[in-house]
């Protein structure tokens, strides 16, 4: 696409969308630090991860901000004004997924020193990655205007869903076994919970992300069945 | 929809040169259709051709069909004075004639209907009334139309073209000589307008088209690029030209 | 010292032309009374006399001749710059008239000599008011046309849009926004003719006594002038210096008031 007429309206844009990246960078981390402090028990690595979390916060801030006064500015239309508005969507789906990965790092916190036996904690690891993986390939959509990457991290939300039930499952049975499992299960199911969530954030930006590029809203279910999938959309 | 007009392969020559390339378009009945495109894209022509206005110039020419109410007004032998009478036009100066604001409306008025002197008057302050002027105006309709402001101006120009009851009204980018409130007085005044008549509206202002209109065409070059719903157009058009245009990237 | 060569020039113009005054109202004044008005052009060696007869034959001559040259002026100039504004006969119209414009009037006095004079076989009111009508004419198409094109075309198009016929638009808005600088032209075109010498010579000739029978010759202002100031006579020389004042007095005011009229249009 050429560039606007107007040099510091392409500025403008671009700074909010490099922002934005900065924010999925610093959401990215945060995760990746809580997942290991909970895996190692490390209380100063999870210190770090909510203390990051206010940075999060003012970037969103900062981007909304920004892409107020530019709409209030340029007036923009179609492709620029739907960057503007799926900007501030994003920023906040990125703000909420450091809340998140912040929440698990306050379990971390508050589980201090309790026992976490490595074959329990494996399975949030899987799920931690598996959200990691999807929040990683959804920015990386978002910064490619990428619509059938960000479709494909949308079709397979279902993955994270099932295996967040058959943890919820598992941990359950932990927690049915031995009493003394309870807590630090507690702790980890409300993890999963969380990082559950992550997933769904990551699939409300894929859908941004299709709105930005293609000015439609994905209007159909989720597939439960991940290969059925058929974008019908509206228009 | 009904189509108050259709515009069908038009092609349109000032000169030798062709300054429409075979557009086609309808003009739904009781709805407002902005033309948006740059400078020379044709769009005040394909305005022009609607009431014929093209015709007090020489050399200037149009092929093709524009269907109004089941007749072809590009055939020979149509009554031009009859035709812009039910085709109104709203231009982008304000031109009130250099009359009282009275005169300015019962002129024409004059011309097309044997009225009484009350009946004349009730029409009048019909027109004045539904251009939003009449509380301005009602106690010196005996002061030049010149002596009014430039929006209120221009609103005698639509009270004027709404007295002799058009079936159409053309605007020709009317709010370009007139500042933000008188710009929103038009604007509120085209949204009540339509519920009585099919309005084209052709402007620089995007903004604006994606304020009245319900149907968009984008021109560029001669040639209709885009024409669709106008909620379609500003937030996702489907030509990239047309995207280029209203995102300010053109050139 | 462009500027103050300029200002010379100005400055000399101007003092020529307060001089001429000057010498108008020093020569012309002392004669004036109200005889003037009321007592006709005396014979020589008479005393008293007046010119009402000179001043009567040029107000009528002047009257009939802007009757029949304005409305012809004012129609072809509307030709000009309405209808016929983009046919290919306009610019050889345009062209032709601007030489008329400039032809001298004594040609046109010949010329009204050749064509209704010489077959009449005498000298008569009417002949002078035809060449005078004929001088009128290209000023005021000049002055019709100009004045119609200067009405903006954006007003004859909203004209035409609400659906009024090309004689409407003409009748009730172009005239409407020219008329003062139309009248204006006309005005200009009295003050032209008022003091022509030449084209009545030939044509109008000049009469001694009282006359208002167009098809005989009629005294006039400038005629009059033209004969006394010739004449050894004091008396008579006295009254080509008062007719003079009267001349230049009537065509002042005109330009003036033409100016004026012109001025209040662009006030508006």
């Amino acid at each position: 696409m050429s560039d606007h007429t107007v040099r510091a309206y392409d500025d403008e844009l671009m700074e909010i969308g490099r922002k934005i990246t900065e924010m999925g960078g610093i959401a990215e981390t945060m995760l990746t630090h809580a997942i290991e402090a909970l895996v190692k028990g490390d209380t100063e690595l999870a210190q770090r991860v909510i203390a990051t979390d206010p940075k999060l916060d003012a970037l969103e801030r900062e981007i909304e901000e920004k892409a107020i006064l530019t709409i209030a500015r340029r007036q923009p239309m179609a492709i620029d004004l739907r960057a503007l508005v799926s900007a501030i969507r994003i920023a906040s789906d990125i703000e909420r997924i450091g809340d998140l990965a912040k929440n698990v790092g306050k379990r971390v916190v508050a589980m201090d020193g309790q026992f976490a036996p490595q074959k329990i904690v494996g399975g949030v690891v899987h799920i931690s990655d598996l959200a990691l993986e999807r929040l990683h390939r959804v920015l990386d959509a978002y910064a490619h205007r990428d619509v059938a990457a960000a479709l494909d991290v949308w079709e397979h939300d279902e993955e994270i869903d099932q295996l967040y039930n058959s943890l919820f499952r598992e941990l359950l049975t932990y927690m049915m076994e031995d009493p003394r499992n309870i807590g630090f299960c507690a702790h980890l199911l409300f993890s999963t919970k969380n990082i559950e969530r992550i997933g769904d954030h990551a699939t409300n930006i894929a859908e941004t992300i299709h709105y930005l590029v293609t000015g439609e809203a994905i209007v159909a279910d989720r597939p439960r069945n991940a290969d059925a999938y058929t974008p019908l959309t509206t228009g | 929809m009904t189509e108050k007009i259709s515009v069908r392969n038009l092609k349109f020559f000032y000169g030798a040169t062709l300054a429409l390339k075979g557009i086609s378009i309808p003009l739904y009945a009781n709805k407002v259709t902005a033309f948006i495109g740059p400078s020379g894209c044709g769009k005040s022509t394909l305005l022009r051709v609607l009431n014929r206005m093209y015709d007090l110039y020489p050399g200037q020419r149009a092929e093709g069909e524009v269907i109004f109410d089941g007749k072809n007004i590009l055939e020979p032998g149509q009554d031009l004075n009859l035709l812009r009478a039910r085709v109104g036009m709203v231009f982008q100066k304000p031109t009130p004639f250099p009359m009282t604001i009275y005169e300015n409306i019962a002129f024409g008025l004059k011309l097309y209907e044997n009225l009484s002197k009350s009946e004349l008057d009730g029409r009048v302050e019909d027109a004045l009334k539904r251009a939003a002027l009449w509380t301005e105006v009602k106690d010196k309709l005996g002061a030049n139309g010149l002596s009014l402001s430039g929006g209120q101006q221009q609103r005698l120009c639509i009270a004027r073209t709404v007295a002799i009851r058009p079936e159409v009204i053309l605007f020709d980018e009317p709010c370009s000589a007139l500042d933000p409130i008188s710009t929103a007085k038009i604007e509120e005044l085209i949204d009540e307008l339509k519920h009585d008549y099919t309005i084209a509206i052709v402007t620089h202002n995007m903004q604006q088209a994606a304020r009245v209109s319900e149907r968009t065409a984008f021109m560029y070059l001669g040639e209709l690029i885009e024409f669709g719903e106008t909620s379609k157009i500003f937030t996702a058009p489907s030509d990239p030209r047309t995207q280029d245009y209203i995102t300010g990237r053109f050139g | 010292m462009a500027m103050s060569l300029c200002l010379a020039a100005t400055v000399i113009g101007i003092v020529w032309l307060f001089l001429i005054l000057f010498s108008l109202v020093w020569n012309g004044v002392p004669h004036l009374s109200l005889s003037t008005f009321i007592e006709q052009t005396p014979p020589p060696g008479e005393q008293d006399g007046g010119l009402a007869n000179a001043i009567f034959g040029t107000l009528l001559m002047t009257v009939i001749g802007v009757g029949i040259g304005a409305p012809i002026g004012i129609l072809a100039g509307t030709y000009l710059a309405e209808y016929g504004r983009y046919e290919k006969l306009s610019p050889t119209v345009r062209f032709i008239n601007d030489i008329l414009l400039s032809a001298p009037s004594i040609i046109i006095g010949l010329f009204i000599y050749g064509a209704v004079v010489v077959p009449m076989k005498h000298f008569s009111a009417l002949a002078g008011s035809l060449a005078l009508a004929v001088i009128v004419i290209p000023v005021v198409v000049r002055t019709t046309e100009d004045m119609l094109s200067l009405v903006p075309n954006t007003l004859r198009e909203a004209a035409s849009a609400l659906g009024l016929p090309r004689a409407h638009v003409v009748w009730h808005v172009s005239y409407r926004a020219a008329r003062s600088g139309i009248i204006t032209g006309v005005l200009l075109a009295v003050a032209r003719i008022a003091g022509e010498t030449a084209p009545l010579l030939f044509t109008a000739f000049s009469n001694n006594f009282w006359s208002s029978n167009l098809l005989k010759p009629m005294a006039s202002l400038p005629a009059t002038i033209n004969t006394f100031i010739n004449t050894p006579d004091t008396n008579m020389k006295q009254l080509a210096w008062t007719g003079a004042l009267l001349i230049t007095v009537a065509v002042l005011t005109l330009n003036i008031a033409a100016r004026a009229l012109s001025n209040s249009k662009h006030d508006k």
